[in-house]
Order: C-alpha cells, then sequence, then structure tokens
C-alpha cells in the first residue's frame, strides 16, 4: 500500500479484498496439494501386484469333459462349476421356466453377452460362480433325475445347497420356494479355443 | 444459517472449551513479532511427525514383522503396493528429516538461550523428545532387517553388556533370544508403532503445553511480557494466527520442497538416508565390511568409539545423550540471546556446533588412529562445553539487552554467511587433516566408470535376455515380477514367453524365483548363489560392472578362476564362453599368485566376443539389474517433477499472503 493512511488502518476496505482474495487462492492451491497427498494413500488400497496375480484370468482345457461332467476351477478364491450339458439337459431347461423366480435371468448377475435359458455362450458349456446368491456357500451338483430328495420325478438335474436348501436348475436359475433370490452368477469368461475356456476375460461382443 | 452455526459452537463450549483453546494456542497467543528463519523448525518438526505417523500408519499395513517376511514384505511395498514406494520414501526421508529440522531446532534454542528460566521445563520435554526419538529411529531402522538393520541393532543392544554384573543378561532380555532374531523383530515392531509413538505425541502436547504456558522467546531474548499495552496485550506481541500460521505456511512449502527432492530425486541420498548394504536382507553368520549407523545417531557413536574401553564408552556415550538436559542450570550468564552476549560465548558454541559435526562425520567412517585422536579431541570438547559452562559463561562479558525486542538485530546477510562459512572451515579443516580414505571401492582395484539408463530399452532387453540364459538358472530375482519386467522393458507377453521364461508351468504375474535348492547350492559354491533383484543398489551398479568383467585364470580355486574385484568368490565364471580367460601377471611378469598382486591381464583363450562386445553386453546386464532393483523410478522422477513445480506455485500464493498480512505488522 503506497496510501499512508492504509498502513494505519490494515481493515480498511480494499486490503480486506485482497487479503481474502489471496487466502481463498491460498487454500484453493492448498487443498489442491492436500487432494494430491492423498492420492498414494489412498491408491495404496487397490489391488496389489501380488492379488491381480493372484486374480488372474484363469485357462481350464475342457477337451477332456464328459457329456454330463463337471469340473471345479478356482479364480479369485472362489469355486467356477464348469459343467459339460448333455442335449436332454439343455431340452429340459425351457421347461422349467415357470417353477423359477427369474427364468430369462433380468435380474441376476451375468455378462451382457449372456442371455438366454441356456446362459451360455455355448449352449454346451454352462460355467457359473459355485456359490449361494443366498449366504455364499457352496451348492452340490446333483444331475440325477427324479432324485427322491429333490423332489421326485419334477427334478431335471441341477444343484442344490446343503446350507439352507436352495435350488437351481441346470442352468443355476434358482427355483421359486426357496431362501435364495438371483440366480447363481455367471462370471466374466471367453473361449481361447474349441478346448480351452478362460476365466476373468470377457467373451468379444459379436 | 450463520445463527446455526454459532448456535453449535455455543453448545459445544458449553459442554468442551473449543473455542477458549483455539483461543489460548492460536487466535490469542501473542508472539514476539521478530522471529527470524531459526522460528521455522518447530512447526517443521510437527509436520515431519503428521509425516510420520500417517506414512507410519500405512506401510504397517503391508509389513509384515517376523524374520522370515520383513525383508521381503518391504520390497512388495515397494514394487507390488501401489504408491507403496512413495510411502515407503517419505517414511525413510521422514526419518532423516526429523532429525535435521531437531538439531536445528536445538540450536536455536541454544543461540537464543531459549533453555533458561523460565522456560526449564520446555526444555526438558524436547529433549526427552530427543532422546524418545533416537529409540523410535533406532527400533524402526531394525524393522526393513536389512544387513544393517541387523548389525546395527546388534552392536547398539551389545552396548547394554557394558553394565558390570547384570550387563549379559540385559542384553538377552531385550533380545528375548540367544542371538538378535524374528522375537527381537517382533518386540521392536510394537515398540516402534505403538508404544513410542504415544509415548512421543504426549511429550509433543506437553512440550506446547509448556510453550504456551510461559510464551516463546525470541532472537533478542528480551521478554515481551515485561511491556504490555492497556488491554493487558504484549506491546511486541501479535496473534499466531493469523500472522504466524500464514508465516508458518510460506515457509512449509520451502521445507516441503527440499523434503519432495529427496523423496523423488534421491532417496537413497548417497547411502546417508537409506544405506546400500541394507539392500541385503540380514544374515546372522556375515557382518558386512563397513557398518556404520544411520548419520543421525553418528555424533553420539563418535563419542562411544573415542572412549577405548567397553563400559566407558557405554557411560561416555550415555552421558553425551542426558548431559544437555542440564543445560538450564549450567548456564549461568543472565543474558538469554547470544546478540548480547560476548566473544567467548560465540567462539564456544560454534566451535561446539564444529566438533558436534566433526563427531558426526567421523561416526560414519572406519575408524583410523588420526580419526581416533580427532575423535577424542572433540569428545573431551563435548563434555568440556557442558561441564565447564558454570565458569564460562559467568566469565563471559555481556551487552545491555534492549528494552523491547528490535526488528533489526541479529547479523544481516552477510555475517551469517561468513559465521556459516566459519563453521564449516572449522570441521572440514580437521577432517581434511585426519582424511585418506586408502581402499579401493571395487576389491583390489578401482571401480570403472558406470551409468545406468533406464529409457535405453533395447539394452534393458538385450540385458533382461543375458540374465535369463546364463544368470537365472542359479540367481533368482524374487522380489520382481515376470509381467512387470515384460510391460516396463516393452516385451510383449507371449514373445516375453517364449523367449525369457523357459518353464511352460511358469504364469506371468509370478515372482521370478527360480528352483534351486539353497542347500545343495551352497555344497556345490561354498555359498548359496543370492537372489539379485537388489544386487545393484547393495553394491552398486559400478562394483557389478567391474566384478563381471574383472574373472581371471587362478588353478588354485575350486572352478579354476578368481576375481579381482571379490576375490575367491565362489561363482564360477559362467559367461567364459561369451569373454574367454584371461590369467593375471604380477608387477615382474610373473603370473599372479595373489589377487592383490595382479598388476596386468592378458587374454589366455578367446571367447565368442570380442572384448569391447563383451564390454557391452555386461553394460546391458548391470543396466537391466539397475532396472530390477528399483523398477518405479521413472514414475518417481515424473512424478516428483510435477509436486516440485506445484510447490513452486503453492510457494508464490502463500508468500503474497504472507506479504498481505504483515503488512500490519510493519
Amino acid at each position: 500500500m503506497t496510501d499512508q493512511s492504509d498502513s494505519h488502518q490494515p481493515h480498511s476496505g480494499n486490503n480486506q479484498t485482497r487479503r481474502r482474495f489471496l487466502t481463498a487462492a491460498t487454500s484453493a492451491v492448498g487443498l489442491g496439494g492436500v487432494a494430491g497427498v492423498a492420492v498414494p494413500f489412498l491408491g495404496s488400497w487397490s489391488p496389489s501386484e501380488k492379488a491381480k496375480a493372484a486374480g488372474a484370468p484363469v485357462r481350464a482345457d475342457i477337451s477332456k469333459l464328459e457329456p454330463g461332467q463337471m469340473i471345479v476351477i478356482e479364480w479369485r478364491g472362489k469355486p467356477v462349476y464348469v459343467l459339460r450339458r448333455t442335449p436332454d439337459q439343455v431340452a429340459g431347461l425351457a421347461k422349467l421356466n415357470d417353477e423359477l423366480k427369474d427364468p430369462q435371468s433380468e435380474g441376476s448377475a451375468q455378462p451382457a453377452y449372456i442371455a438366454g435359458e441356456g446362459r451360455a455362450l455355448n449352449e454346451e458349456f454352462l460355467v457359473l460362480v459355485g456359490l449361494c446368491t443366498h449366504l455364499g456357500c457352496a451348492p452340490k451338483f446333483r444331475p440325477e433325475v427324479g432324485a427322491a430328495d429333490m423332489g421326485g420325478d419334477d427334478w431335471l438335474g441341477g444343484f442344490f445347497c446343503p446350507c439352507h436348501g436352495s435350488k437351481f436348475d441346470l442352468a443355476g436359475r434358482v427355483y421359486k420356494g426357496v431362501p435364495a433370490s438371483d440366480n447363481l452368477e455367471i462370471p466374466p469368461y471367453s473361449f481361447e479355443s474349441d478346448n480351452v475356456v478362460v476365466i476373468g476375460v470377457d467373451a468379444e461382443v459379436v | 444459517m450463520e445463527k446455526a452455526l454459532t448456535g453449535l459452537v455455543t453448545w459445544i463450549d458449553a459442554r468442551l472449551p473449543v473455542t477458549r483453546a483455539w483461543n489460548t494456542h492460536m487466535g490469542e497467543y501473542y508472539a514476539p513479532k521478530n522471529f527470524n528463519l531459526w522460528y521455522f523448525f518447530g512447526v517443521f518438526s510437527l509436520l515431519v511427525l503428521v509425516n510420520q505417523l500417517l506414512t507410519g500408519i500405512w506401510l504397517t499395513m503391508n509389513y509384515t514383522p517376523s524374520a522370515e517376511e520383513a525383508f521381503a514384505s518391504v520390497e512388495y511395498i515397494m514394487r507390488d503396493v501401489d504408491y507403496g514406494w512413495l510411502l515407503r520414501y517419505m517414511h525413510s526421508t521422514g526419518a532423516s528429516a526429523f532429525f535435521i529440522v531437531v538439531y536445528l531446532h536445538m540450536m536455536r534454542a541454544l543461540m537464543y538461550g531459549s533453555y533458561k528460566k523460565p522456560r526449564e521445563l520446555i526444555w526438558i520435554f524436547g529433549m526427552l523428545i530427543f532422546v524418545v526419538l533416537m529409540a523410535e529411529a533406532f527400533v524402526g531402522y531394525v524393522l526393513p532387517w536389512g544387513q544393517m538393520s541387523y548389525w546395527g541393532a546388534q552392536v547398539i543392544i551389545s552396548l547394554f553388556g557394558a553394565i558390570p554384573v547384570v550387563g549379559e543378561d540385559i542384553v538377552t532380555w531385550i533380545r528375548g533370544d540367544y542371538l538378535l532374531s524374528g522375537i527381537t523383530l517382533n518386540r521392536f515392531f510394537a515398540l516402534h508403532v505403538v508404544a513410542l509413538p504415544i509415548v512421543l505425541l504426549a511429550l509433543v502436547v506437553l512440550h506446547i503445553l509448556a510453550l504456551h504456558e510461559v510464551g516463546s522467546n525470541n532472537p533478542d531474548g528480551v521478554e515481551i511480557k515485561k511491556n504490555k499495552g492497556p488491554d493487558g496485550v504484549p506491546l511486541d506481541g501479535i496473534k499466531f494466527h493469523p500472522y504466524y500460521s500464514v508465516h508458518d505456511v510460506q515457509g512449509i512449502a520451502v521445507f516441503l520442497f527440499f523434503f519432495c527432492g529427496v523423496i523423488f530425486f534421491a532417496p537413497e541420498m548417497s547411502g546417508y538416508f537409506l544405506e546400500f548394504a541394507n539392500f541385503e536382507e540380514a544374515n546372522n553368520l556375515k557382518t558386512p565390511d563397513h557398518i556404520a549407523p544411520v548419520w543421525y545417531f553418528t555424533p553420539f557413536y563418535s563419542v562411544l568409539r573415542a572412549v577405548p574401553d567397553k563400559f566407558w564408552g557405554f557411560v561416555f556415550f550415555a552421558v553425551s545423550v542426558v548431559i544437555p538436559f542440564a543445560l538450564p542450570w549450567l548456564d549461568r550468564n543472565p543474558v538469554r540471546s547470544w546478540r548480547y552476549r560476548g566473544l567467548l560465548n560465540r567462539v564456544m558454541l560454534l566451535v561446539f556446533v564444529a566438533s558436534f559435526i566433526i563427531l558426526g562425520v567421523l561416526g560414519v567412517k572406519s575408524p583410523t588412529p588420526e580419526r581416533t585422536v580427532l575423535a577424542q579431541i572433540c569428545t573431551i570438547y563435548y563434555f568440556l562445553f557442558f561441564l565447564a559452562m558454570p565458569w564460562w559463561s559467568r566469565l563471559d562479558r555481556t551487552k545491555p539487552e534492549p528494552e523491547r525486542v528490535t526488528m533489526d538485530g541479529g547479523m544481516g546477510f552477510w555475517k551469517s554467511v561468513g559465521t556459516l562459512v566459519i563453521v564449516g572451515a572449522l570441521a572440514a579443516l580437521p577432517l581434511k587433516v585426519v582424511g585418506a580414505e586408502s581402499a579401493y571401492n571395487c576389491g583390489t582395484m578401482p571401480c570403472d566408470v558406470f551409468e545406468a539408463d533406464d529409457t535405453d530399452k533395447p539394452s534393458l532387453q538385450r540385458g533382461a535376455a543375458l540374465y535369463a540364459n546364463y544368470c537365472m538358472g542359479c540367481h533368482s530375482l524374487q522380489y520382481s515380477r515376470h509381467n512387470r519386467v515384460a510391460r516396463d522393458l516393452g516385451i510383449p507377453e507371449d514373445l516375453y514367453k517364449a523367449n525369457l521364461v523357459f518353464d511352460p508351468e511358469i504364469k506371468l504375474g509370478s515372482l521370478m524365483s527360480n528352483s534351486m535348492d539353497k542347500g545343495e547350492a551352497k555344497t556345490w559354491f561354498g555359498a548359496a548363489p543370492p537372489d539379485l533383484t537388489l544386487i545393484s543398489r547393495a553394491r552398486q551398479p559400478e562394483w557389478l560392472y567391474t566384478y563381471l568383467r574383472a574373472f581371471y585364470q587362478d588353478d588354485l580355486r575350486p572352478y579354476g578362476v578368481n576375481n579381482r574385484v571379490y576375490p575367491n568368490v565362489g561363482m564360477p565364471h559362467v559367461l567364459m564362453e561369451l569373454q574367454g580367460l584371461s590369467a593375471c601377471f604380477d608387477a615382474s611378469g610373473v603370473t599372479a599368485t595373489k589377487v592383490e598382486s595382479c598388476a596386468s591381464m592378458e587374454m589366455v583363450s578367446a571367447g565368442a566376443m570380442s572384448p569391447q562386445q563383451f564390454d557391452g553386453a555386461m553394460y546391458d546386464l548391470v543396466n537391466f539389474l539397475a532396472y530390477t532393483a528399483e523398477p518405479y523410478k521413472a514414475d518417481r522422477i515424473r512424478i516428483g517433477t510435477y509436486v516440485l513445480l506445484f510447490l513452486v506455485v503453492f510457494f508464490i500464493f502463500a508468500w503474497l499472503l504472507n506479504r498481505e498480512y504483515w503488512k500490519d505488522v510493519h
């Protein structure tokens, strides 16, 4: 301030405006700095390279899988079921629609490239996350048609959760009248070749 | 809105004295208006304390305190955790920065007599903070479980063995084992992250409460409370907030500029902040060639070494740390600030600073007879300074102190620089006299020049290929991951897998371990081949470059070769098919029988490469190892550049803001 009176009256209007502006500007730049400092602290909580390596896509050879046979693959610590369905099993899916909560899987977790009753890229191979959507137990594979303890003649094969009795069909769709509300989750997957399925890599949408 | 806020404040104030606390410590805390640069170091140490607490908490999220896992978990933080390297460098640089600002903060107290009545308790609390900080830094340095962690702790813990009768029992009790082990590491971890920080925080609170009770001293040492206006406010006092808060913000910007400069551009600080040997995992059977504590302990460590007796060494060491506690009662001069004390005080203090620096420098060097004599002289002076103070402080002639504080006191810019030069010369000249480092830095020969270049991708790729073909069979790179090497070196994953990984079972995300059995390797080579991920940080690249080219024929050795850089090394000359084999002759032209007598080399059988080609290949190999030792180096420098630019901008705003407010004061 060149004006002599100002130096004796530091709180005069002019001075005050500049002071407020500089306080706001310095605070704003300082807050930017604080945000910058927060980046490493927040960023370090993301999955590390070790976690990413453990959660990397998993390849499975399905050439030796017989029709009607299922294998379990571990992906990101979860069981992933790969089931080779017989033509009869695929054909049976459409008959069940009335007994299911969400036959078209509209409210269930599955990639965008999965649709329909079969819930598969290739009708023959079902790929599922083997964890019940109720409370996370691993459902049992029960392929026997007409199994007495599963409801007799109506049972066309499927999955049964031993924890709370939820039932799913051979596309992982949940039956009515059981605790689970959603169909079993379908993980992202794709076929690297006819014989190799890759869990964790999305199929290219055609 | 404003009414609701006022209401809320009133409601809280009736239950918790928030406004009163704010006024006591900030808004209506009156500080002398003549603070100079020395008064920044208190707030800097608070800032570093916050930095240490935050980064420390974050480091514990991924650190594993066990002898088996600790070293690997630190490398996991440095490589695999996002920004982990930054958090760790912030913490390791913060440790050294803490001591720099605390030493300067203490120097300020010595110059201006800030420890004198009525501020004795502030000084006592401050000294307690210093001692706890040393303990905190010591146990913290053990946690990475490198060679320096291990052997430094071994030496310091063994000190307690000097206590008569019960010494050895105390040492065993501190370790909780018959050697320094994972058990010790675990308890040090608990002390470092829980117990000592709580004590430190409590002491900092007491330090500040005591300060705000009696008020701050100032460069003139004049009590501002003696001259109060009609409103009871000291005439020379200004409100801490806003005047000193805006003042400190610009200082913080400058401090952060240097602090971040080290973090991003020199985190090892040439081996003083992060010692090179600490990049090698702790080994209880092998002491590093040269062991020295981190720089901030070295003045006291020199005192220990200067005394030629174990018990008395321990006593002098311990007393040298605690003797400053007595300062308020040793100083008998009625005048506080050295501005108004005589020449004797100035000379005594400056020589003290110089001798403290000399002790510090000697502490990082290996002892020679001349150096020991110098350390003894400085030790004697150190104790003389304190113990004779009751006499020399009274002898000193003083000048009259002013009634009020002065804004133009002090020696001014040029005299300050001059004083610094004098202190520097006082410290440097004696060190020069006893100097002379004789040993070669590469075994029996000087190191060749090596300049790593992490932007030279073709060189790194060739180095990686050489490593996979000639080294990986015996030496793992177990802290590094295949996919990161492929990504950083610009090698497509399928090419990498086909040319650099020979085992189809290996996943690219996995660590680069190898399948050699450590026990069998030991019987084959006499020592298990070490992991080489960090070898370029532990040994330095120029050493590696010279070593790899220094093999020569020696029929007395199990594999028929010896090495001039690493005499009697267990490693065979695996690159012989590339380099060929040289023989070594002594000065008279006879085949050398000892490594030390090797004077000239001559090729006896040629390899697949010419000497120039082989040097180029070794450059690539060492360049690759320099990369694996710090794969995030490029990130570090890129981010650091932005951070420093930001701090310049922030400083400009903070400086303008400070100038605006301080118009009221001038």
